[in-house]
């Protein structure tokens, strides 16, 4: 019984589509400047009633962007963010959540 | 038929261009060339935080604010004095315990007065916890918490003075709402601008609450004009009842606001909600026909008794029908001041507008620089920019809107001329840019 449990996890961790997809910040940086940047300001650092978003945890970005993906209330703003949500694939979501870990503005 | 039709028109172009463009550029008082600026931006000061207006004097001096700091100076020769924070700020010379920031909230608007190099007076908008009293329980109430301070300013501008409260009753929104961007500090205007006369112009917003831009005794949703001790200009014309410090009601939330350099006139520059960012060429009592309130207009009950963002206000739908709902200049209005632009309909986020001042700047000189922040939502496009609107001289319309040539779009916060006749930028992302504009001739 142990065996085919661990069996199972391997086979679910390989076709998971979040273990199997290798982020790539660039394109994340990319999609990113689409739209996002729109509100949340350049790097993700936040302006006025947009909040920073930069520097958080992979994790909770992704969980943060699924949950508006399936259209989830998240604060008093979530009708701009589930709109904005909707058409993210896992990829760009994957992307994102990288891009904005580490993103650092700088002035250009 | 084609090849004569094709010769008469060439021959009409032909005379079009040796005629009609020569009488044209006359016309336009630009014989030969047109005198069209190289325009470029350098920034000035970064890493601030949420930079929100800025002031100068004559040596180029710059007074600037940070929404959630407070007040600083860069002066003349690059030094930079931070002289008064908000409560739980550190580095300022000083601190306003009272002074505070929340959401759109905080030290805002910032102006020296006419006669600053003989009396060292400067003027502070923002929001302040000293006069809420018990006014404050629910959104509802009239909670007084947007403030105009006069400060004296030191000699070596590192520190400020004397400070005096001289409007002590502009309307705060203390709670979260349901509405679109329903936090609390919602909406308070707070651009500070000297007009002709040396007058005090205060630009306010509705703080989400319905009743405020056409109720005649609450400052919410109105433009002031005062003199430096906050008293009211004694030829204010506002209807009768109100409160005589207004110059124009019915706005929604005035963050621009300038005056025409050939005749003086105040023209504002508004935040649309999901339809129609404004310019407003102001008449002394008028009403610019936001009323946002609910059983009004043929409206019913709205969320929270604001109609600002209805029909479907989280929802994405045509902009000209939420125009038609709660319009930005409701023609109901038999005082209406008409817009001079609305935006195409849309709503991009109006924040700040400065008029053109040099010949530096060729044909643009005289045109009105408006600074569109940008949000993209239910199909509007972003449009961060500053566009620059040659407005007509009667100021209920305009000749034509060119985009600035910056080669960037940011947040685009606060404009304003600088004594070298170079427009000072504020961005949301924590710049001051400098754009300049070298005339051709």
């Amino acid at each position: 019984m142990l065996r085919f449990s661990s069996t199972l996890l391997v086979l679910t961790a390989l076709i998971s589509p979040h273990t199997a997809y290798s982020a790539d910040k660039a394109l994340g940086e990319t999609r990113y400047k689409e739209t996002c940047i729109n509100c949340h300001g350049p790097a993700g650092k936040g302006a006025a009633s947009f909040p920073k978003i930069s520097g958080k945890e992979i994790s909770y970005t992704t969980a943060k962007l699924e949950a508006y993906r399936k259209g989830i209330e998240q604060g008093s703003n979530s009708f701009l963010m589930i709109p904005m949500a909707k058409p993210l694939t896992d990829e760009e979501i994957a992307n994102l959540a990288a891009y904005l870990k580490d993103a650092k503005y700088v002035v250009e | 038929m084609k090849k004569i039709s094709g010769s008469l028109l060439s021959g009409v172009m032909a005379s079009a261009l040796i005629f009609g463009v020569s009488l044209a550029a006359q016309a336009d008082g630009h014989e030969g060339a047109m005198d069209v600026p190289k325009i470029k931006a350098e920034v000035v000061l970064q890493g601030l935080e949420n930079p929100w207006d800025m002031a100068f004097l004559p040596d180029g001096t710059m007074f600037f604010t940070e929404k959630c700091k407070g007040l600083s100076v860069r002066t003349a020769d690059g030094t930079v004095n931070a002289l008064y924070g908000v409560k739980g700020s550190s580095g300022f010379a000083d601190v306003g315990d009272d002074l505070f920031c929340e959401a759109q909230a905080g030290v805002l608007g910032v102006v020296p007065d006419r006669h600053f190099a003989k009396n060292r007076i400067l003027y502070l908008y923002s929001s302040s916890m000293k006069y809420r009293g018990d006014g404050c329980k629910t959104n509802f109430e009239k909670c007084d918490g947007n403030i105009v301070m006069r400060f004296k300013v030191s000699d070596d501008l590192k520190s400020v003075s004397d400070r005096t409260d001289i409007v002590t009753d502009i309307q705060y929104k203390p709670f979260s709402s349901d509405q679109p961007f329903g936090d609390p500090g919602a909406h308070n205007g707070g651009r500070l601008r000297v007009g002709p006369g040396g007058y005090l112009w205060v630009a306010g917003g509705d703080r989400h609450r319905g009743i405020c831009p056409q109720d005649g005794q609450l400052l919410c949703g109105k433009v002031l004009r005062i003199d430096m001790d906050g008293n009211a200009h004694p030829d204010n014309n506002p209807p009768e009842g109100f409160d005589k410090r207004i110059y124009t009601y019915g706005h929604r939330n005035v963050q621009g606001i300038d005056f025409r350099p050939s005749d003086g006139k105040a023209f504002t520059a508004e935040h649309g909600p999901w339809h129609n960012d404004e310019i407003t060429a102001l008449v002394n009592g008028g009403n610019a026909g936001w009323d946002p309130a609910q059983n009004r207009g043929g409206r019913g009950e709205c969320p929270d008794e604001y109609c600002g963002y209805e029909p479907n206000q989280k929802g994405e739908m045509d902009p000209a029908v939420r125009a038609a709902y709660t319009p930005m200049s409701d023609t109901r209005f038999k005082d209406l001041m008409p817009p001079s632009w609305n935006n195409n309909g849309f709503s991009q986020g109006t924040g700040s507008a400065a008029f053109l001042k040099g010949d530096n700047w060729g044909i643009y000189e005289g045109r009105l620089a408006v600074g569109i922040m940008g949000i993209g939502f239910g199909g509007t496009p972003a449009g961060s920019r500053i566009d620059m609107i040659s407005l007509t001289p009667d100021g209920l319309g305009i000749n034509g809107i060119t985009r600035m040539p910056l080669g960037f779009s940011k947040r685009f916060r606060g404009l304003v001329m600088g004594p070298d006749n170079a427009l000072y930028v504020s961005v949301d992302a924590g710049e001051i840019y400098r754009v300049t504009a070298e005339s051709m001739k």
